[in-house]
């Protein structure tokens, strides 16, 4: 910017010269000089004023047009009329293997008030306590002549009810339409199926949402109107759950235990064919979740998935398979089973009085935890981990219920030489009951790893090799000899020749140590056991068998022979044909021949 | 010098100044606030009370505090504006402590005579302040980084106090109208392009890592955004008055069902119908035609503000004017852009049309200052 001087010196020369007072030049150039700078900052000023205006015009254009534009809309209908309207209504069905309905929807009525409409509230009131009796008068009453506008009264009720309503005659008591979801087989599959409660609600329909289960697993399939209501169709059979649960709650009963689960699988494609967790509910009317208390004592809660426990000796058959695995040792290799082993300050004992020396196939069959923690040490932990891995006992179980996602296997972080000699006996590792079945499925299949799923799948390709197919074979023997003349001798079922192993482990004290009379006992078993086609893991929770002189608990009293009935009754619907038992099973071995 | 010319030349004193004010602004206000009786009156069901009466006293009251405010000289508004501006702080203070809880925000305080909203008050303190601020500091310094902070620290100071109320339209409306002062008073322009630039950037930051694994917010957070910026998602809830208002300006038509007619409004469709959304019973009733006129009325009231601080060299009064004809501003055409649901509805009343007090006793102060800095404005040669 060029400036003007105030003072030019020429000027002021020439001013004195003529006598004028220089200050005048002064005060001129500086007046002009704020002229020039206020005309500039005025031109600025007008030109932000511009920029508002235009803002100012923008905006009042865009408020006209749109007024004129809605001026130029056809009202719609008032939105309360259709106001469920793209609420989805329509739930696909849950159905069984067989294409029987485990879930499906029904139209009810619910039931709400428009009190301005009313003409009789106190009328209205008292007859609907009347026929909802669970209803307070007094507080409908209040409701009625509230403020309020809009007031639910009940969210379903039954067609009798209606009537009973509608013959009030009461013009501001109104029904609205809505599907809820119908589990018509009640407390069978409850844990599968888990529940639906409703969403969004609209007076014209309502939402409903999966809350559990597979309901809550594939919510998003069952709502997505592109599937056209094509039903989800699971793995469970509706007659082998029917026929297995009254058993397996019977055996509950019979056993005294807090708890039972079973899980029945198909050993070659990981099927889910059937899965019992007693207590059960009703997914009609799934409880509350429990506010207070341990949460496996809700009967929400799924002991076969959820539940995480310590399942003992049904891990040595794991230790055996390994062992003959990795060539450490033969069906008949004679192994040390010579107790105590003390190992630093640990001293591994069996429960009862054992030869010092037994063949591998004995240690199972007499089920000698000296003799396993021998061979796990043989094995090492670090394959040790690798192997049980493999078998999928250290990952979340792949099954689609939500409630399996969350549910880790428990496992010692540092998984030392003592870790891997008493998880080699099913101490130190916590897996769920499912978790044993897919393992115990992959072990007697011919070694093809199995991942369970609760889906009808025709899954043609076999998983990835686990263990050889001789190894397989090996342990298929050695399982059968386990019910012939082992811990499992009551699990035999004639004509169904199960292999099995039974496991007790003593129940973890939340404060600390084990308890002394609290365990867990699991039967885990396939069937028929020259070529297994299903792997059944039954696990009853502080079973006590009290028919004898003291309170029995090991698996072989009590979760065995319920397994056994289990399998008696479900082994002729899965199809299986009664057979005389080939004599062949323990002549197979690795060194028949 | 001739009377005429001694009357245009200097600054009127006393009574004279009655003949100096802008008349076309009081009539402007007059029929403004008459279409609000008129719509009070209708959505009553015809009848004076509840609202229209109380209205009418108030604008009564509002009309002659106009022109007291506007007969006292603008200096001494000059001067009054910082305590103004600490009196309004201590007000809203007042309100966090003592304050009333009506509609689950806390927003009123009792002065004993009447209830005040500080919040309404602050709109109009703010812009004073503002006002006195830049004609106070050196123009050269207007655009100097601390001189740009100390208003900045101005305008958010009271803003923090009414989001926690909460009011979100009120302090929404306190930083574009405190943003708009700075504006016009010449702050630097790049000042408002990295402001906006941020805040743009930030609001495409949250929304374009929805879904990603670095989202800023929670999923929630993000469905209440949708429901905010978009309510017909949940047509009964958060979405009813917006479907209700649309329907009712679509059933408006071009001229409307005539006064009285409306039915969205007068059966009870609509909640809030004599405060935030009378205008959908103006529009209902009287269709496009009274919607634009009363836009038009509002858009003249703009005009009106504009050109009286093109004319004033004061620059206290100038700043002022338009502080307060964008605040003016601000008010309306947030109102019905949210009516119309151009908007998310913030909660801001249409002025001197919506039922409500303070709204109205505010704004006619504030066109009393708008009146006095016109009234008052340097005369003489330029």
């Amino acid at each position: 910017m060029t400036r003007t001087p105030l003072r030019p010196l020429a000027r002021i020369l020439r001013a004195r010269e003529e006598g004028d007072n220089p200050d005048a030049i002064e005060r001129e150039n500086l007046r002009r000089r704020h002229e020039a700078m206020r005309d500039k900052l005025r031109l600025r000023a007008e030109g932000r004023l511009l920029v508002l205006s235009l803002f100012f015009v923008s905006a009042f254009a865009m408020v006209g047009l749109r007024m004129g534009h809605l001026a130029a809309s056809e009202p719609s209908e008032p939105r309360s009329a259709s106001a469920g309207h793209f609420i989805a209504t329509q739930r696909a069905d849950i159905l069984d293997r067989n294409g029987r309905i485990l879930a499906t929807n029904l139209l009810t009525h619910s039931l709400y008030a428009q009190p301005p409409q009313m003409i009789d509230k106190a009328r209205a009131a008292r007859e609907l306590v009347a026929i909802f009796p669970d209803l307070d008068e007094q507080r409908l009453l209040r409701q009625f002549s509230g403020e309020r506008k809009f007031i639910w009264i009940k969210r379903k009720i039954s067609p009798e009810q209606m009537q009973q309503v509608h013959d009030i005659g009461d013009p501001g008591l109104m029904f609205g339409p809505r599907e809820m979801r119908l589990y018509p087989n009640g407390r069978l599959a409850a844990h599968v199926l888990g529940g639906a409660g409703f969403g969004r609600e609209g007076v014209h329909s309502a939402e409903i949402v999966g809350v559990a289960g597979v309901e809550k697993t594939f919510d998003e399939f069952l709502r997505d109107p592109a599937n056209a209501g094509a039903p989800l169709q699971l793995s469970i059979d509706l007659t082998i759950q029917s026929a297995a649960r009254p058993v397996l709650w019977g055996g509950m009963k019979l056993m005294n235990a807090k708890a039972a689960s079973m899980v029945l699988m198909d050993a070659h494609t990981g099927e889910v064919i059937s899965l019992v967790s007693l207590p059960d509910f009703d997914p009609n009317k799934r409880p509350a979740p429990p506010t207070s208390g341990q949460a496996s004592d809700s009967p929400l809660f799924n002991h076969a998935v959820q539940g995480v426990y310590e399942l003992g000796s049904t891990f040595k058959s794991f230790t055996a398979a390994q062992a003959l695995e990795d060539g450490l040792a033969q069906v008949d290799t004679l192994i040390d089973t010579k107790g105590p082993l003390v190992w630093g300050r640990y001293k591994i004992r069996d429960s009862h009085r054992m030869p010092p020396k037994m063949s591998l196939a004995d240690m199972i069959v007499k089920s000698s935890n000296v003799g396993s923690a021998r061979v796990a040490q043989e094995i090492g932990a670090e394959r040790q981990k690798d192997f049980l891995r493999n078998l999928g006992l250290l990952e979340p179980s792949p099954i689609e219920l939500v409630e399996a996602r969350s549910v880790r296997p428990l496992f010692p972080s540092n998984w030392s030489e003592i870790s891997a000699m008493t998880i080699s006996y099913g101490h130190g590792v916590s897996v769920s009951p499912l978790h044993l079945a897919a393992a115990y499925a992959t072990l007697l299949n011919g070694g093809r790893k199995v991942s369970p799923t609760i889906l009808r799948t025709a899954r043609a390709e076999p998983g990835p090799r686990v263990l050889s197919p001789e190894v397989s074979i090996a342990m298929r023997g050695i399982l059968r000899d386990v019910v012939r003349h082992g811990t499992a001798t009551m699990g035999e079922v004639p004509g169904y020749n199960v292999a099995g192993k039974t496991g007790t482990a003593d129940k973890p004290n939340p404060v600390g140590g084990y308890y002394e009379d609290r365990v867990i006992s699991t039967f885990a078993s396939a069937f028929p056991a020259e070529n297994p086609r299903y792997v059944l893991v039954v696990t009853l929770d502080e079973p006590e068998e009290t028919s004898g002189l003291e309170p029995r608990r090991t698996a072989g009293w009590t979760a065995v022979p319920v397994a056994a009935e289990i399998i008696r009754r479900t082994a002729p619907l899965l199809g299986l044909r009664p057979a005389i038992e080939p004599d062949l099973v323990n002549a197979v071995s690795l060194t028949s021949n | 010098m001739s009377y005429l010319d001694y009357n245009l030349r200097t600054t009127p004193t006393g009574l004279r100044k009655i003949l100096h004010l802008n008349w076309a602004l009081v009539l402007l206000i007059c029929a403004v606030a008459s279409a609000g009786f008129l719509m009070l009156y209708s959505v009553a069901g015809g009848s004076l009370t509840p609202w229209a009466e109380p209205q009418m006293k108030r604008f009564a009251a509002g009309m002659i505090l106009m022109f007291i405010v506007a007969m006292i000289p603008l200096w001494f508004w000059r001067t009054m504006a910082v305590p103004a501006y600490l009196g309004s702080l201590v007000l809203l203070l007042a309100v966090e402590f003592f304050g009333e809880t009506r509609m689950g925000a806390q927003r009123w305080v009792d002065l004993g005579f009447m209830r005040l909203q500080p919040s309404e008050l602050t709109k109009i303190t703010l812009v004073m302040m503002l006002a006195a601020y830049y004609d106070w500091l050196d123009i050269k310094k207007t655009s100097h980084p601390f001189w740009v902070a100390l208003p900045v620290v101005l305008i958010l100071l009271p803003t923090f106090l009414v989001i926690k109320q909460p009011d979100l339209g009120t302090s929404l409306l306190l930083v574009v109208g405190g943003g708009i002062t700075m504006f016009v008073a010449g702050v630097h322009w790049l000042y408002f392009t990295v402001v906006t630039g941020l805040g743009a950037g930030l609001v495409t930051a949250v929304f374009t890592s929805r879904g990603t694994p670095w989202q800023l917010l929670k999923d929630y957070q993000y469905r209440r955004i949708d429901t905010f910026l978009d309510p017909s998602q949940d047509p009964l809830g958060a979405g009813y008055h917006i479907t209700q208002s649309k329907i009712a300006l679509g059933s408006g038509g071009w001229t409307g069902r005539g006064f009285m007619q409306g039915t969205q409004s007068r059966l009870n469709f609509l909640p809030e119908k004599q405060t935030d959304f009378i205008f959908t019973t103006l529009a209902e009733e009287f269709g496009f035609v009274g919607g634009f006129t009363l836009l038009s009325l509002y858009a003249l009231i703009e005009i009106f503000c504009i050109t009286s601080a093109l004319r004033n060299r004061d620059r206290f009064g100038a700043i002022l004017t338009l502080g307060i004809g964008a605040t003016f501003f601000l008010f309306f055409a947030v109102n019905m852009s949210m009516v119309m649901g151009l908007a998310p509805v913030v909660g801001v009343p249409l002025p001197l049309v919506s039922y409500g007090g303070s709204a109205m006793l505010v704004l006619l102060g504030a066109f009393g200052l708008v009146q006095s800095a016109h009234v008052h404005r340097p005369r003489g040669s330029v």
